[in-house]
């Protein structure tokens, strides 16, 4: 159901608008509607007083901002309730550098960290050979890492270095975790420039040490920077220390200020909403109709009687500009979530939350439908709704997929299928409807059966909703629902699911009705008839579905016994019927979600609500939906 | 050898639908996931887009299922 709007209208004097704006805030019940421009009348426009004090108070929430991201703020601080006014910040500005230089800070010496255990790994592979270096003093040493693919590199390495200086070089290798070898070399240090050419040539690519141990040894470095590494650990303790005071001295401070900034923000740009005279200004809007009369009690005792609040009457304000809010029983209210994947249904239409409510977990039933499946699938809804919040998507899905499970245990047991035909072969279970396995075209039937009656109930409020926007309209849309309805009633006459008797009839009412509807609807019309019919032959996928379902987990049951060995075979079943389970929640989902969006939505279904958002204050979830 | 007439035109009639269910698939299944990256409150219409082919093939089974049942196959 789509809740009943009332638009509203707020007058007052000019210098009281601030005030009102305050008070809305805080009520959050009011939809700011485009301001009413009429002679005499200018849409609400901030002086420049009120544009410094904007610029001002974007600079303060971007500092604020930076602050809390700094401090760590975001998950830990509470915050206070909203305030009308944002209170002066002068320790902001001294607060925002000192966070960003912490931040600088950290950043460089993590910087550093990652620069130093890059190194580290390959330096400790020669920490046993590092006694070759002091016994030559005057030694060069080259680091080289050879590629793990080059099977020959090391030999080609060692050849070409006994080529150019002869033995004048110790080599020493170790092979690293990634399969490279990591490859010392000590030449003395006269021979320096003459090895980078080789090297160079030959292409073995020298790891230099970091800068800051560029002009150490190689046996000086390691240990100094095993030395920095844990002086960066006590750094960096020592910054988050710093942040820790900071956040416990400044977090609620600053969190509050952001949003008393972000409320500030929200009235300066809603004087835009408002119409202005030299001396007063005019605000529109939309409340819950229900709420109006709290709504307008508790305004006028916020701001007092100067100013004016009334109800505009019905035909003063057209129904596609009121913003929509889905009301459902507790038992429906899960099911909003289908419907708001799609654009929102606008104000004065039909809610289909009810019809989904009641069909959607009836087809995936009707596929699944087996009492093991639907055992597995009441586990996985109890773990989900366990798992998630209150009013969260989670939840939702967690209760839709209760709803589905109990339909898929219904037809699991009118159908007398437990895993396939393991009920039957285990527990001697008979089918009380039909048997999915042989019975293809009774279930057909049945698919196309619920299909007309979906497809009729969707032209019926396709209906309503036509004949609320234009009568003309209404009656176009009822002769085609009568014509479907006719069609179908013809049809089961036909094939004596009806009495014979009842074909003339219908046939002549139809050839009454078609030049009806072609004079109403235009030469489209046939065409939409025929597309109905269509839609109704679609819902064969319910039938297609389930019995592709049920064959797949009694090929599965058959795995057990066709595979020789039985725990194989056991194995194998239990692979298919847990695939099979996957497919079970997918492809009904999939389906039966095709089956509403496209040939029952189809029919009534009017996209393009606005979806209503009070005047209200900040918070921190308006913040992570941006 | 009536069998085999039987059996290759139900396959046929759920064979090549499923094809084209496949080929149709592969071409909105991009386009779908492109449009998504951009704007994920699509996801509904994804659905729709690429679950509209397969009543091809869902009706090519039922056809299938039909030709087996009439000829007592």
């Amino acid at each position: 159901m789509i809740r009943r709007m009332a638009k509203v209208r707020i007058m007052g004097p000019r210098k009281r608008l601030p005030q009102v704006l305050v008070a809305l805030q805080r009520l959050a019940l009011l939809h700011l509607a485009e301001p009413p421009l009429a002679d005499a009348m200018n849409r609400g426009a901030l002086g420049p007083v009120e544009e410094m004090r904007r610029e001002q108070l974007l600079k303060r929430l971007s500092e604020l901002e930076g602050t809390i991201g700094g401090l760590g703020l975001e998950a830990t601080a509470a915050e206070e309730p909203m305030s009308g006014s944002v209170a002066p910040l002068a320790y902001l500005p001294r607060l925002h550098r000192l966070v960003e230089l912490l931040g600088e800070r950290s950043d460089e010496l993590q910087r550093e960290r990652r620069s130093i255990q890059h190194y580290r790994g390959l330096f400790e592979v020669f920490r046993d050979v590092l006694a070759v270096e002091p016994e030559w003093p005057n030694a060069a040493a080259f680091n080289v890492v050879l590629r793990a693919q080059d099977g020959d590199s090391l030999e080609r390495l060692r050849g070409a270095l006994v080529a150019e200086i002869g033995n004048q070089f110790v080599l020493r290798w170790r092979r690293l975790a990634g399969g490279e070898v990591a490859v010392l070399v000590l030449a003395p240090a006269a021979l320096r420039e003459q090895l980078d050419a080789l090297l160079a040539a030959a292409r073995f690519e020298e790891i230099e040490l970091p800068a800051r141990y560029a002009a150490e040894s190689l046996a000086e470095a390691l240990p100094a920077m095993m030395r920095r590494l844990e002086s960066i650990d006590r750094q960096e303790a020592d910054l988050a220390a710093r942040r820790a005071r900071l956040a416990r001295r400044y977090g609620r401070k600053v969190v509050s200020a952001r949003r008393a900034v972000h409320d500030e923000l929200a009235r300066l740009e809603a004087v835009s909403s408002s119409a202005q005279t030299s001396h007063a200004f005019v605000l529109e809007g939309f409340v819950d109709a229900d709420a109006y009369p709290r709504f307008a009690r508790q305004l006028r005792g916020r701001v007092g009687e100067e100013i004016v609040v009334e109800e505009l009457a019905k035909e003063n304000w057209r129904a596609e500009d009121a913003p929509v809010v889905l009301s459902n029983p507790r038992l429906f209210r899960p099911f909003e979530l289908i419907v708001r994947m799609l654009p929102l249904p606008r104000y004065g239409s039909i809610d289909p939350t009810p019809f989904v409510a009641v069909f959607f977990p009836m087809f995936f039933g009707l596929i699944l439908g087996d009492l093991g499946y639907g055992a597995l699938l009441v586990g996985v809804a109890l773990a989900l709704h366990w798992r998630s919040a209150p009013g969260s998507v989670r939840r939702s899905v967690s209760e839709i997929l209760g709803a589905c499970a109990a339909f898929a245990l219904i037809f699991g047991l009118l159908y007398g299928e437990f895993f396939g035909d393991l009920g039957t072969r285990w527990f001697h279970l008979r089918p009380l409807l039909f048997n999915r396995e042989e019975a293809v075209l009774p279930f057909l039937g049945l698919a196309l059966a619920l299909g007309v009656v979906h497809i009729l109930l969707g032209l019926g409020l396709g209906v309503i909703t036509a004949f609320r926007k234009d009568r003309r309209l209404g009656l176009g849309k009822s002769v085609a629902a009568l014509m479907v309805l006719l069609i179908i009633l013809a049809l089961l006459a036909v094939l004596d699911v009806l009495p014979r008797g009842l074909f003339v009839p219908s046939v002549v009412v139809l050839l009454i009705s078609f030049p009806v509807l072609i004079a109403i609807e235009g030469l489209i019309a046939p065409v939409e008839l025929l597309a109905t019919l269509g839609n109704v032959l679609s819902y064969a996928r319910v039938m297609a579905l389930g019995t592709a379902s049920v064959m797949l987990a009694v090929v599965a049951n058959r795995m057990a016994g066709a595979l020789g060995s039985v725990a194989v075979g056991v194995l194998f079943a239990l692979l298919f019927h847990l695939v099979n389970f996957a497919l079970g929640i997918f492809s009904p989902t999939i389906h039966a979600l095709r089956l509403h969006y496209v040939e029952f939505f189809g029919k009534f279904y009017s996209p393009g609500g606005v979806k209503y958002q009070p005047f209200r204050g900040w918070t921190a979830e308006q913040n992570h939906n941006l | 050898m009536d069998i085999l007439w039987i059996s290759l035109s139900a396959a046929l009639a759920v064979g090549v639908p499923a094809i084209a269910t496949a080929w149709a698939q592969s071409r909105i299944g991009p386009a779908t996931a492109a449009a998504l990256a951009e704007k994920p409150e699509l996801s509904a219409t994804a659905v729709i887009l690429v679950a509209i082919p397969e009543t091809m093939v869902i009706l090519g089974f039922v056809v299938a299922v039909l030709i087996l049942l009439a000829t007592g196959s």
